[in-house]
């Protein structure tokens, strides 16, 4: 008899107490959706409430109870990519495929859905397809992807790179091999988006073709995380006896001109190299927890080791007491990295001292900020660091199981840490007597399913433990009644990285970087209207000015800076006269921002800042869940207020209730989401006041983004009747003869700003 | 005991409470929609709302019903901040909920007539306070009704908004629902278990044994048999059947031991 398919799921997992999300996610890869009979099924089976079930499939997103398509586009609307046009992107792609956001085609061919952020914020807007990221996308590219993905399933396969028929001499070969090589391709996201992995096979083919795969016993092509400089990805640094240099926007067909002329003819391929700012952009950074990212094979175990890897984690458990360790940690004053800022050393001390006997540790890697990435960076590039971080940590606090819970937008992570996991367990890092001590720790992998609230830790736990991601009122903090009312250490993933660093090289070295109330340095995601965009590290206190002009390189094509979003959805706006402040979590705080998780979006004189505060909004009211009043009702008030604004229909009232509305919002909802929620608007209205108000009194968007309150015209003096315009526009709005001046339909022109983008004369205007 | 002050008074509170049942005991009025006595704290719907401030904890507006008492605890619960809040949360569910009368009763009592909000909203009677779901799940043991959703579109529903295989027609939470959103329709002989358009459940009802009116789900019967020990078994009998025989035999105590004059 053929056995069920969710009998096959369950046989898999030893308990469902603790896996629920992760037999709903392999019932939903079985089926492509959660069928009603499968569920039913699931609940006879194990004799959870089927009501249960269905609670659980409604609340997350990343569960359908309908049918999916068979291409699944996920639109990015993170931070990121909302000012960059996303909004555009999913009209365009609504249109073009007549259904809305969440809705299948009827040949079940394509599903669009809305994901908020998948980290890949230097390539906004970005659409991603079967596994496939596509950056930087425009109209014009939504009809190539509809295209690649419109047949049975496989997309069309790129063309092959051509070969170049001449391999070099046979001496410079032999000269080559006796040198010491090494090419690192950077396999971040940003890396893969741009077509790294290609870049990487092509290094390793061209290489072993050459006869030159391992020279002085090594392997020569590494594939290494984020670089941090995603803005020219995919960069791909060669090493020849030491010297390093450094390519950009490599692509497959520039590798073997590469292989050819450089590493075997000794002559660097001047045109393609790295600019000047690549060099700019490391200068200023302070490279602690991001130290190896970039420079190790993240799958590769014993490329941490070479560097000490788990070094720090056996001098901890042979070397030094728990409570030592603890010393060393609140000494170094190192505060949780996840946005809340709370002491490490001192929850690690609570954690110890609480009652019972088995305690656990959690690694918050629900990295939901849209337009932050660096924990996705820390895991794709260095998963290591944090599983010895955690180990140091288990020793220190006596627990004896651990998880990450990590989000499942993030596959690439996912497996990286899964495989890292594993290595560690093989050589002993990880299980019974760890490093030869009475250490008895383990660690699992526990996926999300598509909710921001649980990156809150009272929610997270709630996930963990099978449930709807609800926060629950604090106190019992986790670190006394956690998960399954134990005590419970969640920490963010940076902050689990940077122990063993400190651990390593001191308290007293950790503490000497910073600032006196701030230690440390931070990575921060740097994206928006910024030239380069990509993650970086800096010292805590470094002025904002420092980041987005010296790292930064500025704000592209010449536009004003008008303001930089910190702290995600929670933070807030700081407007250009606070460009001098420094990135701290005191001044951060006082300039009515946040540290948060360390996201950064760079907004320019194009942004609306009434629409920036309510796309945050709408995130939140979105992402609430639904618990309590205010965030619930709160938000929603909120959003629609800042609706009516952004279309012209705008009262004085509107300002007054917003202001109430934050209030109540901020002072009574039950977590740290909805308390946080008005702060985007509260930021908004305390520096931007005067765009509200001309929205409201004028009927007019100063940055011309409001949809309804700009008017697209064409400049007769300035357009050469191309018809450009013309043939791109959606609506056929645009109307002329060739080689006069064309007119624009107001009736029927639905403001795509296709005409605008298109127009090679800047004849269209947009007003 | 714990010690704390309330309204500028000063009580002494056993140090199990919350603040929201320290000051019911002590005669102060605090309201609240999802608070029940006999279900742990759930901090929803937030019109429990008081100022406190004590040893460790910063003064601030918080929900009483999760704060729990503790030594040198201040609290007012008429600031003009609270009752500024107050109105606030409650002119925020009168908009989602307009035609939830007994919600409406309870604002204007805090002074809250109408709303400016709930304009974009779909608007019902159900204030999500969570107590039919909680009623269900953790006293009565059946899990028949639950959140589904989230955020705004967070509702009470059956699985699949389909007629519950697990309901038992007990009734828990029409009678636990402040607004009435979830009732009991019993009708010629017939339960159903309705939330507005959604029927949860429909049973016949068994009659009473002596009179023969409709009484009670077979579901919800067998659930007590079940329960209880099997020489102490429920009578399938109504109130009123119930009264008429403890009369019967107080009567008939009276003939064989007659009072004495």
């Amino acid at each position: 008899m053929e056995t069920h398919p969710v009998d096959d799921i369950l046989s898999r997992h030893l308990q469902v107490t603790g896996n629920l999300i992760s037999v709903l996610h392999e019932v939903q890869s079985h089926y492509n959706y959660l069928p009603q009979d499968a569920l039913y099924y699931l609940a006879k089976r194990t004799g959870i409430p089927i009501t249960r079930l269905y609670s659980i499939a409604t609340f997350y997103h990343f569960f359908s109870l309908k049918p999916k398509g068979r291409q699944q586009i996920h639109v990015c609307t993170g931070t990121a990519c909302h000012v960059q046009g996303a909004q555009r992107v999913m009209d365009e792609l609504e249109r073009k495929l007549g259904i809305k956001a969440g809705e299948t085609t009827p040949d079940l061919q394509f599903t669009i859905n809305e994901v908020r952020c998948v980290g890949a914020c230097s390539f906004a807007p970005v659409v991603v397809v079967g596994g496939e990221t596509f950056g930087e996308v425009t109209s014009r590219k939504i009809t190539d992807i509809i295209k690649r993905y419109s047949g049975d399933g496989l997309p069309a396969a790129a063309a092959k790179p051509t070969m170049v028929p001449t391999p070099p001499d046979a001496a410079l070969i032999a000269a080559a091999t006796r040198r010491a090589i090494n090419v690192k391709v950077c396999m971040g996201l940003g890396g893969v988006a741009a077509g790294a992995a290609d870049v990487l096979k092509l290094f390793g083919q061209t290489m072993a073709e050459r006869g030159l795969e391992f020279t002085l016993g090594k392997k020569c092509v590494d594939q290494v995380g984020c670089m941090g400089f995603c803005a020219k990805d995919v960069i791909v640094e060669v090493t020849l006896d030491g010297a390093t240099t450094a390519y950009q926007f490599v692509k497959p067909a520039m590798v073997q001109r590469i292989v050819d002329e450089h590493i075997i003819g000794g002559k660097a391929v001047e045109k393609w190299l790295a600019g000047p700012e690549y060099a700019q952009f490391h200068s200023k950074q302070h490279k602690v927890v991001l130290g190896a990212c970039g420079t190790i094979d993240p799958e590769d175990i014993d490329a941490y080791c070479r560097i000490g890897g788990y070094q720090t984690a056996r001098r901890a458990l042979t070397g030094m007491t728990p409570e030592q360790v603890i010393e060393e940690m609140k000494a170094s004053g190192l505060k949780g990295r996840g946005g809340a800022g709370f002491p490490t050393g001192m929850k690690w001390e609570f954690c110890r001292k609480a009652e019972g006997d088995r305690k656990i540790l959690v690694c918050n890697a629900d990295e939901g900020d849209p337009g932050a990435f660096m924990d996705r960076a820390i895991i794709e590039g260095d998963p290591h660091a944090v599983i010895e971080g955690m180990i140091i940590a288990a020793h220190a606090m006596g627990a004896s199981e651990g998880y990450v819970y990590i989000r499942a937008e993030y596959p690439l992570a996912v497996e990286r840490l899964r495989h890292a996991i594993r290595q560690a367990r093989e050589r002993g890092y990880l299980g019974k007597n760890i490093l030869g001590s009475t250490l008895d720790f383990d660690l699992q992998v526990k996926l999300g399913a598509g909710a921001f609230v649980c990156g809150e830790e009272t929610a997270l736990i709630a996930s963990l433990e099978d449930q709807i991601g609800e926060p629950k009122p604090k106190p019992p903090f986790p670190v006394n009644k956690g998960l399954w009312g134990l005590p419970t250490c969640i920490n963010n993933v940076e902050t689990w990285a940077t122990v063993a660093k400190i651990i390593d090289k001191g308290a007293a070295w950790f503490a000497s970087i910073g600032t006196e109330k701030s230690k440390g340095t931070k990575i921060f995601s740097l994206v928006g209207k910024i030239n380069n965009t990509g993650l970086v590290e800096v010292p805590m206190g470094i002025p904002l000015r420092e980041i987005i002009y010296d790292i930064g390189g500025g704000i592209p094509h010449g536009k004003k800076f008008k303001a930089v979003q910190t702290g995600g959805p929670s933070g807030g706006c700081i407007p250009a006269e606070h460009i001098d402040v420094p990135v701290d979590y005191e001044n951060l705080t006082a300039v009515g921002s946040i540290m948060g998780s360390g996201g950064m979006v760079v907004m320019d004189e194009d942004t609306c800042m009434v629409d920036v505060a309510k796309y945050f909004v709408s995130f939140c009211m979105d992402e609430s869940c639904g618990q309590c009043t205010p965030c619930r009702e709160g938000t929603r008030e909120m959003v629609r207020l800042l609706d009516e604004i952004t279309t012209g229909r705008g009262t004085p009232e509107h300002l007054s209730a917003l202001q109430e509305l934050s209030a109540v919002t901020r002072d009574l909802s039950l977590c740290g989401l909805g308390k946080t929620s008005p702060n985007p608007v509260m930021s908004t209205l305390r520096y931007f006041r005067d765009e509200y108000e001309a929205h409201i009194y004028e009927k007019r968007c100063p940055a011309g983004v409001c949809k309804e309150l700009i008017e697209f015209t064409i400049n007769e003096a300035a357009c050469n009747g191309c018809s450009m315009c013309a043939r791109q526009c959606p609506q056929k709005s645009i109307t002329g003869d060739k080689r006069k001046p064309h007119v624009i339909d107001q009736k029927s022109c639905i403001k795509c700003g296709i005409c605008f983008d298109s127009c090679k004369f800047g004849a269209v205007r947009k007003a | 005991m714990t010690t704390i002050t309330l309204n500028g008074e000063t009580c002494e509170v056993a140090d199990t409470l919350t603040v929201l049942e320290a000051a019911r005991a002590a005669g102060v009025d605090i309201p609240s929609l999802c608070h029940h006595p006999g279900l742990g704290a759930y901090g929803a719907c937030r019109v429990c709302v008081v100022e406190a401030e004590g040893p460790g904890l910063r003064k601030g507006l918080m929900a009483s019903c999760t704060l729990p008492v503790s030594n040198g605890l201040t609290v007012r619960t008429d600031s003009p901040a609270v009752e500024q809040a107050r109105r606030m949360v409650f002119e925020l569910l009168v908009g989602r909920s307009p035609d939830a009368e007994p919600l409406r009763d309870m604002a204007r009592r805090y002074g809250v007539e109408s709303s400016r909000f709930g304009q974009s909203a779909v608007h019902d009677e159900c204030v999500r306070c969570g107590l039919c779901v909680r009623a269900c799940r953790e006293k009565i043991g059946t899990a028949a009704i639950s959140f589904a959703g989230r955020g705004q579109t967070r509702v009470v529903t059956t699985e699949f908004n389909a007629i519950s295989e697990l309901c038992i027609g007990c009734g828990a939470c029409a009678a636990i629902c402040p607004t009435g959103t979830v009732y009991v329709d019993d009708q010629r002989g017939e339960r159903a278990i309705r939330r507005r358009e959604l029927t949860v459940a429909r049973f016949k009802l068994e009659p009473c044994l002596v009179c023969g009116t409709p009484l009670v789900t077979e579901k919800f019967l067998l659930r007590r048999m079940q329960a209880l020990p099997e020489d102490c078994q429920p009578d399938v009998i109504c109130l009123d059947c119930k009264r008429r025989r403890t009369a019967t035999s107080a009567e008939m105590l009276e003939d064989l031991w007659p009072l004495a004059e």
